[in-house]
């Protein structure tokens, strides 16, 4: 038999609902998310012959993870892949840092307009602006008779048109949090605007920069549309690689559950591992700058 | 600073621009070789792709992806609301199931859509396996072709669009002051009641404007239903980024594909449009 002879704690009430409900829920919610998860693993462990067609863990071995490098040219879709996600949160970030600086401290004509056609930019779906630059990119090959689709460097650009709007509405939104005073007191110490904006202003964006330069890594690093058309065979990504892996698998026959699923596991650990060091900053990510308080 | 405004302009309002340009055009493969051969056709692409009858008609694809993206969204919302109301009370273990809750977020989308297209594998996916364990239903359907292909694609997609109003729910529920809940009780509010005049007006907004981010979201996903069901995809699962990609990458059609993409952003104006404005009133 119990008594209640907690005290009570003044301030601190039981408002919540009672743990029993609060657990129930949250484990419903965790079965809802892992369940799928654990069946990717469970498939990426079985045996070719049997993978993807039985939920019995039965001879269950990690070969996959060696055997899917030979199946697919999975070093090469990641090789590539780092290459164009690194270079693209490299330059959006710092092209994004100096557009984003101007945006916030200096007042000019059509600023307003200019900070709201950057989330117009964030909103317009990516399939309506590739047909254009398609059509762009095949008129600039045909004049200058050098094959650019299908290299890193248009790749790396056509992503920052999607990351840079982002990347100069997130920082922009940042820097005019910091305070003036800093920059007015390196002014008086006899720095140059540029010295303040590297030596000081830089610094401070710091964490902010890390944030924007993830999110444009993920963005490269997710993308299967730009990829199934500005890429070539020695220059596919994970996202267009993973699509012809199961697509040709699903067609041939034997569809190496095993091997996809390994795959797939391989290729998201880099986005998922990034996220989960921002996880905190998410939030001001998705909502663009555009919820304070 | 001005080189990179010159290049978002090179690089985003000149093709959105010529998105509309060759929405008036006939290019196509015979013509992208020397684009001043294509020669205006006025309005002629969107006559055709809103012509009900027509071959070229998309009125089946906008259906869908209209029908998906409210279905993902009205489902996705109060998930979301409800994940996040739970984890904003104090019970061991909070901190994980913060974490977890983000995976189906996190995971790339050619990740979710591979593992789902595996789930509802005929007869050997997980799907079919649990029906026939339950003894519900065949235990052999087809799930990624015919008329359940919506729905295999609306089930995936809810399954990873939940976590993102999960997250904006969470972070306008730690914005509400503790003290605004302490009055309520002491007027003797009970749970439900402090749920619907507290909690909800608080968090209004941000709902509002995760409703109008996940409608933009949904109806701008490609690489889910592209991955998931395959390409073609089944006529019923058939959303309109897959329909402007097929229509500009398999047929070759970047007239009437441009013409599709432009009725896209339209249908899309008035939540993007709501989002503009939201976010504009916040500036000032």
């Amino acid at each position: 038999m119990r008594t209640d002879i907690r005290p009570s704690k003044p301030g601190v009430r039981n408002r919540g609902p009672a743990k029993w409900i609060l657990y129930l829920c949250g484990g419903a919610f965790a079965l809802v998310v892992l369940l799928p998860v654990a069946y990717m693993f469970l498939v990426a462990l079985q045996p070719i012959e049997v993978a993807g067609s039985t939920l019995a863990p039965d001879r269950l071995s990690p070969r996959s993870f060696i055997d899917v490098w030979s199946a697919i040219d999975l070093a090469s879709y990641l090789a590539n892949s780092l290459v164009i996600a690194t270079i693209t949160a490299l330059a959006s970030s710092l092209v994004g840092f100096g557009a984003a600086y101007v945006l916030a401290r200096f007042k000019f004509r059509f600023r307003n307009f200019l900070r709201l056609s950057l989330l117009a930019c964030y909103t317009t779906p990516g399939i309506v602006l590739l047909i254009p630059l398609y059509v762009i990119y095949v008129q600039i090959q045909n004049a200058v008779s050098v094959q650019i689709i299908g290299s890193h460097a248009l790749l790396i650009l056509t992503y920052m048109s999607f990351s840079l709007p982002y990347t100069i509405w997130m920082l922009s939104g940042y820097l005019t949090t910091l305070p003036a005073d800093v920059e007015e007191a390196a002014a008086i110490d006899g720095a140059t605007r540029f010295q303040t904006l590297v030596r000081i202003i830089l610094p401070l964006t710091l964490p902010a920069l890390v944030v924007t330069a993830i999110f444009s890594f993920v963005l490269a690093w997710n993308d299967v549309l730009f990829a199934s058309v500005l890429t070539k065979n020695d220059t596919r990504t994970v996202g267009i690689g993973m699509q012809l892996f199961v697509s040709t698998a699903a067609d041939g026959g034997l569809p190496q559950w095993n091997n996809l699923m390994a795959a797939g596991i391989i290729t998201a650990v880099p986005a998922v591992v990034l996220f989960i060091i921002i996880q905190r900053y998410l939030i001001s990510g998705l909502t663009a700058g555009s919820v304070k308080g | 600073m001005a080189p990179s405004f010159a290049l978002m302009t090179v690089v985003s309002y000149i093709p959105l621009l010529l998105a509309v340009v060759i929405s008036v055009t006939a290019l196509s493969i015979f013509t992208i070789g020397d684009v001043w051969q294509a020669g205006l056709v006025g309005l002629t692409n969107y006559l055709d792709v809103l012509n009900p009858s027509g071959p070229l008609s998309v009125l089946g694809p906008l259906r869908n992806s209209v029908l998906f993206t409210v279905i993902t969204t009205l489902v996705a919302v109060p998930l979301g609301v409800a994940a996040a109301v739970l984890v904003n009370q104090q019970f061991p273990g909070r901190a994980l199931l913060r974490t977890v809750m983000l995976i189906p977020f996190i995971l790339p989308d050619f990740v979710t859509a591979l593992i789902w297209r595996l789930i509802f594998q005929s007869g050997t996916g997980a799907a079919d396996q649990v029906l026939r364990f339950l003894g519900i239903g065949a235990d052999y359907n087809l799930w990624l072709i015919g008329p359940n292909a919506f729905w295999a694609l609306t089930i995936a997609s809810v399954w990873s669009a939940w976590p993102f109003v999960y997250i904006m729910a969470l972070a306008a529920l730690q914005a509400v002051p503790a003290e605004y809940y302490d009055a309520a009780e002491v007027d003797g509010a009970g749970r439900l009641r402090r749920f619907w005049s507290i909690t909800l007006p608080a968090i209004k907004p941000t709902l509002v404007l995760a409703l109008c981010l996940s409608v933009i979201n949904q109806f701008n996903s490609f690489t889910l239903p592209f991955v998931l069901l395959g390409h073609p995809p089944a006529e019923e699962a058939n959303v309109l980024p897959v329909e402007i990609y097929t229509t500009s990458f398999t047929a070759n059609d970047y007239g009437h594909a441009s013409a599709i993409a432009v009725v896209n952003l339209l249908v899309l104006l008035i939540p993007i449009a709501y989002y503009l404005k939201k976010a504009r009133s916040d500036e000032n």
